[in-house]
């Protein structure tokens, strides 16, 4: 398998070629070629326990891999432990030395390098995460967003070819993790280092990478843009881990152009572009046919004849309603397909959409993607919730 | 012992107050009643003691005559006076034993605590086994691996070890029985457990990943031991050192059993003036001398270390 997140060539960029590591009988990570960009936000994404944290530590220089070779640029870094590789983590528990305070956490590196002049490095570096007044505090007097942001200083000082975060917000809650990834976002964009963030939380992800690595088992299941992944999801996995995807089952009818016809249970017709369809479409192949449960509108059955022409349609009922604010989240039951999700902002609210109403579920056929049947419908809906 | 047996919620013995307020001064005095049996056995067990001792060593007369509290200090004096390389001996040999306890038990927690793995368990209960015979057992066993002849003398004495030691005037001839090595020697095994043990905890403590991140941040294993693992395991070496110097001070087991009369320490001098002598006047000054030398090296080093809040 070869991903490639960009096409250049810069010296900088982190080259992983046939990397995997197996511990025991147990392959935490399949052989696995990946190229970072140099001064990109690059994000490894994916559940716990699927190979992305391993992968991390491989190019920290914590983990040893079984095979492959880690590149930095044009050197050969694999062998070498990880206090002699131009790399810093921030780790996911911080990992902060409870017995120095923050001034000495943060020149921790510099020292080890030998620099005895660290006060003006150590000072800007801490402005920069807006710790200037903690300085002489313990890391224990502080709490959780400011520990994050002193390891990230403690790291990033160092100025490190790549910085490596490891879940960095985990422990955060909500409201402070929305903060940091904004934050984090804007410093990497300030100092122009490569991150590499792992994470197991998809908007977050979305939020701050440029490009995206989804992990599953070990393996790299897609590789691309945040919209990128996902408006095309590559694999059913993809489409339920990057938010939420409405799966139906269908078989190829017919072709026109470059739109193609299939058919659902219950003989409902849908269209989508072959161009978003990763699946043979020779005729009577079975194909899955997805659309994100924003991009379709909900009208009721009595206003079916408003709908425009060209349109996909699916007609059902509604099996339950909830109210989250900006927008009303309707579960319908339709022949082809139950438990489908639509999505409808709330600008005007139609009464009589309520639980059992007949309705049609519409939207245009260029929001739908089509993917092979040959794989679990349900791939990666456990792992995102 | 009365405490331990009354029960804290028994019914009071005033009815005339509401069960309100009742309930609320009951459950003030909690704490009090948890407290007393502590406090009981330190007052029984310590206090009176000391006490005691204070008295008897300000006093003077024989035992044919009976002693009496005449105030008189003097004894403090003499007895420093006159056992006063004793109490130098003790306290060489205590921090000698410490400073090898040190040496010995480091490492050995270091390995438990990060390398030991599923073995882990096994090891320390290893360190605690010589616990389940008893301390004058161990130290006896200690004559017959160090006896003349014996073969731990033997490739000492081969192995030119023995002409370096006597040089430096820690055994005599080839001998190692009777020697302040002996003494040192018993010191250190016996007390080197309560100096792993200590060590282990503090070491056991300290996050694995503080380590991996010490070399993420450009430090060689050695540098992170000295700048990372070393100072977090500071309250152990304080508490491990402390618990071996204190009593390896005033032991005279060792002393006794592996040492000669060159070999003395103060534990043997207060020993033989209780039980042999009969001096009691003067065992108890130099009990007391013994307790106010070991506080204040205790509270020095405590303040050196800078540890006051780790302990």
């Amino acid at each position: 398998m070869t991903e490639t997140a960009s096409t250049g060539q810069g010296g900088g960029d982190v080259r992983l070629t046939g990397i995997s590591k197996k511990y025991g009988s147990f392959q935490a990570v399949q052989p696995l070629d990946l190229t970072v960009q140099q001064g990109s936000f690059f994000a490894l994404l994916g559940a716990s326990g699927c190979g992305k944290t391993t992968t991390l530590r491989m190019i920290a220089g914590l983990e040893e891999p079984t095979t492959g070779t880690v590149l930095l640029g044009d050197r050969d870094v694999t062998g070498l432990p990880p206090y002699k590789r131009p790399v810093n983590t921030v780790f996911q528990s911080y990992a902060l030395f409870p017995h120095l305070d923050i001034y000495e956490n943060v020149a921790f590196g510099l020292r080890r390098r030998g620099i005895k002049s660290v006060k003006k490095q150590v000072g800007e570096m801490l402005d920069l995460v807006q710790l200037g007044d903690y300085a002489r505090r313990k890391p224990q007097q502080l709490s959780g967003g400011q520990q994050q942001r002193v390891a990230v200083a403690r790291a990033l000082i160092n100025r490190p070819q790549v910085l490596l975060l490891d879940e960095p917000l985990g422990a955060l809650d909500l409201k402070l993790r929305r903060q940091m990834q904004l934050e984090l976002k804007r410093i990497q964009t300030e100092v122009g280092v490569t991150f590499i963030h792992v994470t197991h939380d998809q908007e977050e992800a979305m939020t701050m990478a440029d490009s995206i690595a989804v992990m599953s088992a070990g393996r790299v299941e897609q590789l691309g843009t945040p919209g990128d992944l996902y408006e095309n999801p590559g694999t059913t996995f993809v489409a339920n881990f990057l938010g939420t995807s409405n799966l139906i089952e269908t078989e190829v009818v017919g072709r026109d152009g470059d739109a193609i016809t299939v058919s659902g249970s219950g003989g409902c017709k849908l269209t989508l572009p072959a161009a978003r369809c990763s699946a043979p479409t020779g005729n009577g192949r079975k194909v899955l046919v997805g659309v994100r449960p924003e991009k379709m509108a909900i009208s009721h059955a009595d206003d079916a004849g408003t709908i425009p022409e060209g349109r996909n349609r699916v007609p059902g009922r509604i099996a339950g309603t909830s109210f989250i604010g900006v927008s009303t989240q309707y579960v319908v039951d339709s022949a082809v397909c139950p438990r489908l999700e639509v999505y409808a902002q709330n600008i005007e609210r139609d009464g009589r959409l309520a639980p059992g109403a007949d309705v049609v579920l519409h939207w245009n056929p260029q929001h739908t993607f089509g993917l092979g049947a040959d794989q679990d419908i349900a791939a990666g809906e456990e792992a995102a919730s | 012992m009365t405490a331990t047996t009354a029960p804290p919620d028994a019914p009071p013995v005033t009815g005339g107050e509401p069960p309100r307020r009742r309930a609320f001064r009951r459950g003030r005095l909690v704490p009090y009643w948890l407290l007393l049996p502590g406090i009981l056995w330190l007052i029984v067990f310590f206090l009176v003691p000391l006490v005691y001792q204070a008295s008897t060593s300000v006093q003077t007369g024989s035992l044919e005559n009976g002693f009496q509290v005449t105030w008189h200090f003097q004894t403090y004096w003499d007895a420093l006076q006159q056992y006063y390389p004793q109490f130098l001996r003790s306290l060489l040999y205590a921090a000698v034993a410490t400073l090898l306890c040190l040496v010995v038990g480091y490492p050995l927690a270091y390995l438990i605590a990060f390398r030991a793995g599923r073995h882990r368990n096994l090891l320390l209960v290893l360190v605690i086994a010589p616990f389940f015979t008893s301390f004058l057992i161990r130290t006896l066993a200690w004559k017959t691996i160090l006896a003349d002849g014996g073969p731990v003398v033997g490739f000492l004495s081969s192995a030119h070890i023995l002409d370096i030691t006597a040089a430096l005037g820690w055994t005599s001839g080839h001998r190692v029985l009777a020697t302040p090595l002996a003494v040192v020697t018993g010191l250190t095994y016996n007390f080197l457990p309560f100096m792993i043990l200590p060590l282990y905890t503090s070491l056991e403590r300290i996050d694995h990943r503080l380590h991996e991140a010490a070399g993420d941040l450009y430090a060689t294993p050695w540098t992170t031991f000295r700048k990372v693992t070393f100072p977090m395991s500071l309250p152990g070496v304080v508490s491990g050192t402390l618990l071996t110097f204190i009593p390896s001070s005033g032991d005279y087991v060792n002393a006794q059993l592996l040492g000669s009369a060159d070999t003395k320490m103060i534990g043997s001098v207060i020993q033989s003036q209780f039980l042999t002598v009969l001096d009691y006047p003067t065992a108890a000054a130099l009990s007391f001398i013994l307790m106010a030398v070991v506080l204040f090296v205790v509270t020095f080093y405590i303040r050196r270390a800078g540890t006051e809040e780790l302990l």
